[in-house]
């Protein structure tokens, strides 16, 4: 048996109280921390979920295949672009209000519909030319203002001059609804499209292969230089004051604001180098520019985690110093290098302000198809809508969020996966 | 005095170690002869390693670390411009302390080497040369059914045996051991101890060593070192029982170190 006199007891308590507020601090930092972080993503689901789903409205139509088929049979293009497609759209859209014949009254009922609604009927009759000289019923876009009072995101509390909609707008959306002309459906536009001046139109997946393409030039670039160059600080570099300021200066580098990589890429690579403006093949460069630093920081934790014993083995075995470092302290070192690329990855990918210099934030309707070709990434993307006037736009940015939010997390998720699978114990 | 019977193998003049302005040894003179085991004993800190790495130039890796004089490898002066550290290395081979297998199969441990320097071209000769150091070393009843088994699964003993049997395969003349006992149990040591005086027949070796016991079972001739300098340089029996200098007597008998 341990005696223990009344100090000692004393001290015990306070030991035991000290430790327990030491956990409770932690714990409540901990749940704050997860509390804001689920505060921030319930808002932006709440808010950005809707966009899941889109107004279309219930068409009946039919379109004579002379208008658009040439002698072959095939759809042309050429005859396509003469017809009026978006008066066969509102002429058909019409039909459900045989009361109204005022040409004004037409025009607010035609604004129902999007102004994209004729180029889907077109698109849709290009991939499907047998359904042409038929009676078919397509689903087409509504406005953004229909779909979002379907929704119920429009202020119809606001004075009716000041509203979009109007009070005949709103009743005739509300009978197209009762009669179920008109629908909420699933939004597959949202992804499998690029941006667009409408919101109904509008979708991420110009963004989401704009980062793809711009993150594989940043990785193809940032992961040789980067593993290089900690190699050689690592085991080649004498000691020195030269080393020393290549040193600090890397460290200095991962803390310079990104936009600096913006302003000197859009200085070198596209003043200088002459490459094109608003292409991947730049951004990634600046992004990459951006990553090495940390990727350089990470690696060179990493090598310097790899036991000595284990080069020392290789050099007195009559191993050259890079036989060393590539046959047995790389592979050693490589979950910690990928886990830093990665994370660097992560940080390039929600980078916005460099891309922004180079051009990168251009409005672009096509899903870019190369290094070379004008394209978005996703958090310019979300800068982009989130600036936008129209009430529908801020709910794809939302949507959007979560999507990258998404990316993020699959990307975090493959470093802690790649770090648990490679791992060597010794 | 050099033993006229005996080729000598390391001879090394006047040989002093810096690390930054920090002298570590001083003016070693010592010659070595072949094929024989060669104690290095000393209290701590009194510069064992540190000539032993003079010996396969494992000192170039320490940034701050200057040698000073000649140590000649069968004549030649290992020091000068002509010799490469890397072929050097694969004359004077090392075995460390801790044991230290890449974290690789047992069969990759010990073909490392060969494949770095083209010995052994193709698989069969490869697999051979590694039966073969694994038989050196003693190893091959213990092993033989599981090559590919990572390396580092093995006990503290075998582990150091592969680290041996590594050394072997690549060839060499010489053989450094810094205290490869010293992380291992009385059995593992007498196994290692064995190997030694079988490999001593084709091999010389240096060993670097705390245990005086072990010293006088494996060595023939023993160096004593005290803060960097060499006291005594004898045959082992010597040294041990009439040594001719007072530290020499005073570490030996246990009185300090
Ligand atoms: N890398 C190094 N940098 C600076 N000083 C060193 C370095 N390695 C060894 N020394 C110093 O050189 C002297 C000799 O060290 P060494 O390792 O050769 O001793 P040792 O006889 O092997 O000791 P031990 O028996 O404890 O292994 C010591 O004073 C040590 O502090
Ligand atoms: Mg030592």
């Amino acid at each position: 048996m341990i005696d223990k006199n009344i100090d000692q007891l004393k001290r015990l308590k306070l030991r035991k109280n000290a430790e327990m507020r030491l956990k409770v601090y932690g714990i409540l930092s901990i749940s704050l921390a997860l509390i804001m972080l689920a505060t921030l993503m319930i808002s932006i689901g709440l808010s950005g979920y809707s966009a899941l789903q889109q107004a279309y409205v219930k068409l009946e139509i039919n379109v004579d295949s002379k208008k658009v088929l040439d002698e072959k049979g095939g759809f042309s293009n050429q005859k396509a672009l003469l017809v009026n497609w978006d008066g066969i759209v509102s002429n058909s859209f019409i039909t459900n209000f045989p009361e109204i014949t005022k040409r004004s009254e037409k025009r607010s009922l035609r604004a129902l519909m999007s102004s994209n609604a004729g180029y889907e009927l077109r698109q849709y009759f290009q991939k499907n030319p047998d359904d042409l000289d038929e009676n078919i019923t397509i689903w087409l876009s509504a406005s953004d203002d229909f779909d979002q009072y379907m929704k119920g995101r429009f202020n119809t509390s606001v004075d009716e001059k000041d509203r979009r909609l109007s009070n005949q707008q709103l009743k005739w959306i509300d009978f197209l609804a009762m009669e179920k002309i008109s629908k909420l459906k699933f939004n597959t536009s949202f992804f499998v499209n690029a941006d667009s001046r409408e919101p109904e139109s509008a979708g991420i997946l110009g963004a989401v292969v704009g980062s793809t393409l711009t993150l594989t030039i940043t990785i193809l670039f940032a992961l040789p230089l980067a593993v290089m160059a900690s190699v050689y600080l690592e085991y080649f570099a004498k000691p020195g004051r030269l080393t020393d300021f290549i040193e600090v200066n890397i460290n200095n580098l991962a803390a310079i604001p990104s936009i600096v990589f913006g302003l000197l890429g859009l200085s070198v690579f596209l003043g200088f180098f002459g490459l094109p403006r608003s292409a991947p093949l730049v951004g990634g460069l600046c992004l990459g520019l951006m990553t090495i630093p940390t990727i350089i920081i990470a690696s060179r934790a990493s090598i310097r985690a790899v036991p000595p014993s284990i080069k020392d083995a290789a050099l007195a075995l009559g191993a050259s110093r890079m036989q060393a470092a590539l046959h047995h302290v790389l592979p050693l070192a490589a979950p910690g290098i990928l886990t830093g690329t990665i994370i660097g990855m992560a940080q390039a990918l929600g980078e916005t302000a460099p891309l922004l210099m180079i051009g990168m934030v251009a409005f672009i309707i096509e899903t870019p198809d190369s290094f070379t070709s004008a394209a978005t990434a996703m958090p310019v993307q979300i800068f982009m809508w989130s600036d936008s006037a129209e009430r529908a736009f801020y709910e794809r940015s939302s949507l959007a969020i979560l999507f990258l939010v998404g990316f993020l997390i699959i990307m975090n998720s493959l470093a802690v996966f790649l770090r648990r699978k490679f791992e060597k114990k010794w | 005095m050099v033993d006229k019977k005996n080729n000598l193998k390391f001879k090394t003049k006047n040989v002093s170690v810096f690390y930054g302005s920090k002298q570590a040894i001083n003016k070693i003179s010592l010659d070595i002869e072949e094929k024989q085991i060669t104690a290095l004993i000393g209290p701590s800190g009194c510069g064992k390693s540190t000539f032993l790495r003079c010996l396969n130039r494992m000192n170039d890796v320490i940034s701050n670390c200057s040698v000073n004089g000649k140590i000649l490898l069968d004549g030649n002066n290992i020091y000068s411009d002509e010799i490469d550290p890397v072929l050097l290395r694969a004359k004077v081979g090392m075995v460390f302390q801790k044991p230290n297998p890449f974290p690789k199969s047992i069969f990759e441990n010990i073909a490392y080497g060969p494949r770095i320097h083209g010995i052994g071209n193709n698989r069969a000769e490869l697999t051979d040369l590694v039966h073969h150091s694994l038989e050196q070393a003693g190893l091959i009843d213990e092993v033989k059914d599981r090559l590919d088994d990572i390396a580092t699964g093995l006990s503290g003993g075998q582990q150091q045996r592969i680290c041996i049997a590594r050394a072997i395969a690549v060839n060499p003349d010489v053989i450094l051991m810094d205290e490869p006992c010293s992380a291992l149990d009385p059995i593992a040591t007498a196994k290692i101890e064995e190997l030694m005086s079988s490999l001593s027949k084709s091999y010389t070796i240096i060993i670097v060593t705390h245990s005086m016991q072990q010293a006088g079972r494996v060595s023939q001739k023993t160096a004593f070192f005290h803060m960097g300098d060499l006291i005594e340089y004898g045959e082992t029996p010597k040294i041990f029982t009439q040594p001719d200098q007072q530290k020499t007597q005073d570490y030996i008998t246990g009185r300090f170190g």
